[in-house]
């Protein structure tokens, strides 16, 4: 019990600590909150969030980081529900769409690793433009959004409940989780990733290929954005070119108040899963208060600046 | 007599935590007279200046400025008095104009909005006395690296500076430009002001200097006219340099050098005509076994070598490893044909910081640690444990931080990735530079060893002592040229490699 007590670090505690007075405040101020339908609701909408982030955590290990994620979410949406509609069979544009979204995620690794543009600049860049495609594949639709037209079976995969109990978004959520926890721990990949986020010029006199573990770490990144959003649109069953907008600040979000330096070099799968609850379980609980959204995005800030600054405290004391 | 010397030094001391930076040193500088510091890496000559122009404080002692105690508190209080310090890297604008440069910060301006004003006219008096080439409005950007220099002396002349600093100001100057800013020197002498030079081409100091300073070991060796050393040396140039040289390196005293256990039969690497921005035909050989070195004093090329061999800069030339020719643009490629580096900047290149001694250790050689392509923890464990306890690195546990370890400790932890690696040819760029004398002499050992169970090592160090106690032939390097190659031994004598070492410099 001590040893378990003792590898759980400070940081961590605190995560959990705020959790549960965030839960338990909540209770008390709704009545609605403390629901087992609530705690699923709110977990349903943190997956695609959690997915994501446990990609671009790593990536954030690595000191690099990609703002494009929820405009490639929005495009593999769109861009779905367009292939579906006017040329291929659902299955067929599941794969497609994962296709386009590694693409996305390879140029901004391309840029990033091989041609050094500040990750900032490239991946503003993408997010742009490819929230302008999402734009522009509804136009070749014929309007602002596709909900019209789509096939019967469109929202099949979306709602698909495995074993009946699980809806589909949960079981990627679990495997995501669990194959980042263990490229953390136990393979080269992660161990390059720490590496690099740590010390990028003794990595590449180390004989590490730099370029090259970013544009994996950027393309899978992409595809579990992508892969995100094809899953999103087809629960909803209607794609909106302005879904997802602003995901790419809560990922950031979950995965600072997760611990991850800005820095690289440190952070964990496990802090940014907490850091996404924290996420989750606030804007859930000011909905549920009718707290208008305005506030709720104040409340984000501050939290943002607040666990940051703790972070730093923590920090020195050390 | 006071008005002759524009500054005093008198009994400056400078302590460091562990490091005695300057000690006692005192000597007059006279006024309007370019007056030249030399001395090797460490000898203090940085500190000086630093004390001088405000940078840090003195640990005890005085400076006398016109005959006035002089203490500046910081570079602007040292700039109001007229002392101004031109550093190697340049603190010019690139996007801005001339006249943007010299009159920055210094804008005459109403309600935020520039003013040009008759102050503009004066500076560029200065300038065009200087340099007639360089026009207010050309982009600083689009001039070379001596008219850059320039206008910062412009600048410098500008606010009323007395006495100049030069900190190694043709460093990176081609011949032309090294002329061009000699040129200007000798008319700002010639204008009155005084000049401190510091510059690591001996060369130089007979072709300007009025008087030299020779710091060693934080102590003034000496202080003389150029002059003096000239009819000293019967105004040979070449035993001028020898003299400073020796001044320079002290007596170096050949104590421990034992022989590696080669028989020197099998080449391990072969290196010809191996050129670079800075390296001209560098060519020798390293054998199975052996321990070769590199000197040569600062800017000599040494690191560029080492660079150059393990990939980091494009090379010329050709290198073959165990009698296969390598041909490669990238670490990476170095590294699979067999050659490791341990870098200079053990901090910058060596090192992860955040990341744990067992972290750190595999990191040259990842396969060492995986079981069936993951990473297997036993395996990690035992890997760290065994370099902790071969090199005995002192940590508290495998799991230490390497950014907490000392900085011998820290080299160690660099020197066991390297080995983790198993490669034929190791390089050591300044294996030792601010270790404790503890950790070098361990280091030394761990050096010998690797040659003796077989491996190819060259050291690259500008510690004179470490290369003759540890290497068993020497090549020295002199302005990216190898000027000789000579077998370490008894025989070896302090005159002799004195001499080669000052051919080179007053060859240049």
């Amino acid at each position: 019990m001590v040893r378990i007590l003792e590898r759980v670090d400070r940081q961590k505690a605190v995560l959990v600590g705020v959790i549960l007075a965030v839960t338990l405040a909540m209770s008390i101020l709704s009545a609605k909150f403390f629901k087992i339908d609530n705690f699923v609701n709110i977990l349903l909408q943190i997956a695609p969030l959690i997915i994501v982030a446990s990609a671009a955590n790593l990536l954030m290990i690595t000191g690099n980081f990609d703002l494009s994620v929820g405009s490639v979410f929005a495009f593999c949406a769109i861009m779905h529900a367009y292939l579906t509609k006017n040329v291929l069979p659902i299955g067929w544009s599941i794969l497609s769409c994962c296709i386009f979204a590694i693409l996305w995620g390879a140029s901004n690794g391309i840029m990033v690793g091989v041609l050094n543009v500040n990750p900032f600049i490239a991946t503003m860049g993408s997010m742009y433009a490819a929230r302008g495609f999402a734009y522009l594949i509804a136009r070749w639709d014929g309007g602002a959004n596709i909900s019209a037209g789509l096939p019967p079976d469109f929202s099949d995969f979306g709602r698909t409940n495995v074993f009946g109990v699980f809806p589909i978004i949960i079981i990627f959520l679990i495997i995501a989780v669990a194959v980042f926890i263990f490229i953390e721990k136990k393979t080269v990949l992660g161990r390059y990733s720490y590496s690099i986020g740590c010390n990028r010029r003794a990595s590449r006199l180390s004989g590490i290929n730099v370029p090259g573990v970013l544009i994996i770490i950027y393309m899978i990144v992409g595809l579990l954005a992508g892969l995100c959003g094809v899953i999103q649109v087809s629960r909803v069953g209607s794609a909106y070119p302005n879904i997802g907008a602003g995901m790419e600040f809560d990922v950031l979000l979950a995965i600072f108040l997760g611990g991850t330096s800005m820095h690289g070099g440190e952070g964990s799968t496990l802090g940014m899963i907490l850091g996404a609850f924290i996420v989750g379980l606030v804007a859930n609980g000011l909905n549920l208060l009718n707290v208008p959204y305005f506030y709720q995005e104040v409340t984000k800030g501050a939290l943002l600046i607040i666990a940051v600054f703790a972070d730093q405290m923590l920090r020195r004391r050390k | 007599m006071d008005n002759d010397n524009i500054l005093r030094i008198e009994g400056i001391d400078k302590l460091y935590p562990g490091v005695h930076a300057l000690d006692n040193i005192s000597f007059d500088i006279k006024r309007n007279t370019i007056h030249c510091l030399i001395g090797e890496n460490g000898s203090g000559k940085s500190t000086f200046i630093k004390i001088l122009t405000g940078v840090v404080n003195k640990t005890r002692g005085s400076i006398i400025l016109n005959g006035r105690p002089f203490d500046p508190k910081s570079v602007k209080d040292a700039k109001n008095h007229g002392i101004v310090a031109l550093y190697q890297e340049l603190n010019v604008v690139d996007d801005l104009t001339v006249e943007e440069n010299l009159t920055l910060g210094r804008e005459k301006h109403r309600l935020g909005m520039i003013q040009k004003d008759d102050s503009l006219a004066q500076i560029l008096s200065i300038l065009s006395e200087l340099d007639k080439t360089i026009e207010l409005n050309m982009t600083v950007g689009e001039l070379s690296t001596a008219q850059k220099q320039i206008i910062e002396i412009v600048k410098a002349v500008s606010i009323d500076c007395k006495v100049l600093v030069m900190d190694e100001p043709t460093a990176s100057l081609s011949e032309e430009e090294t002329r061009k800013i000699f040129e200007v020197v000798r008319k700002l002498k010639a204008n009155g002001m005084t000049i401190i030079y510091i510059s690591h081409k001996l060369s130089e100091l007979f072709e300007i200097g009025d008087f030299v300073t020779v710091l060693r070991d934080g102590k003034i060796i000496t202080t003389k006219t150029v002059q003096e050393i000239r009819k000293e040396c019967q105004g040979n140039t070449a035993d001028a340099c020898l003299e400073l040289v020796k001044m320079m390196l002290g007596r170096v005293v050949i104590e421990s050098y034992m022989p590696s256990k080669t028989d020197y039969s099998e080449k391990i690497l072969e290196v010809k005509n191996l050129s670079t921005d800075l390296l001209r035909n560098v060519s020798f050989d390293l054998f199975k076994g052996e321990i070769l070195g590199f000197y040569g004093l600062v800017g000599a090329g040494k690191s560029e070598v080492a660079r150059a061999l393990f990939g980091i800069d494009l090379y010329s030339g050709d290198i073959s490893i165990k009698g296969k020719k390598a041909r490669y643009k990238r670490v990476r490629e170095a590294l699979k044909s067999g050659i490791a580096m341990i870098p200079e900047e053990r901090r910058e290149d060596g090192i992860f910081g955040k990341l744990s001694i067992k972290n750190n250790i595999p990191m040259m050689k990842i396969k060492s640690i995986l079981k069936n392509g993951i990473i297997s923890r036993p395996k990690e464990n035992k890997v760290a444990d065994d370099y902790i306890r071969m090199l005995s690195i002192a940590a508290r546990d495998r799991e230490q931080k390497a950014a907490f370890l000392s900085g011998g400790n820290q080299q160690k932890v660099v020197i066991s990735k390297c080995l983790n690696r198993e490669s034929d040819v190791l390089l050591m760029d300044e294996p030792t530079r601010g270790i404790d004398v503890g950790a070098k002499l361990e280091i030394h050992d761990i050096t010998r060893n690797l040659a003796n169970q077989g491996k190819g090592v060259i050291v690259f160090s500008s510690e004179l002592p470490e290369i003759l106690h540890l290497c068993d032939r020497i090549v020295f390097m002199n302005n990216g040229r190898v000027s000789a190659t000579i077998k370490n031994g008894k025989n070896i004598d302090n005159d002799q490699i004195m001499k080669i070492i000052a051919e080179g410099e007053s060859k240049i």
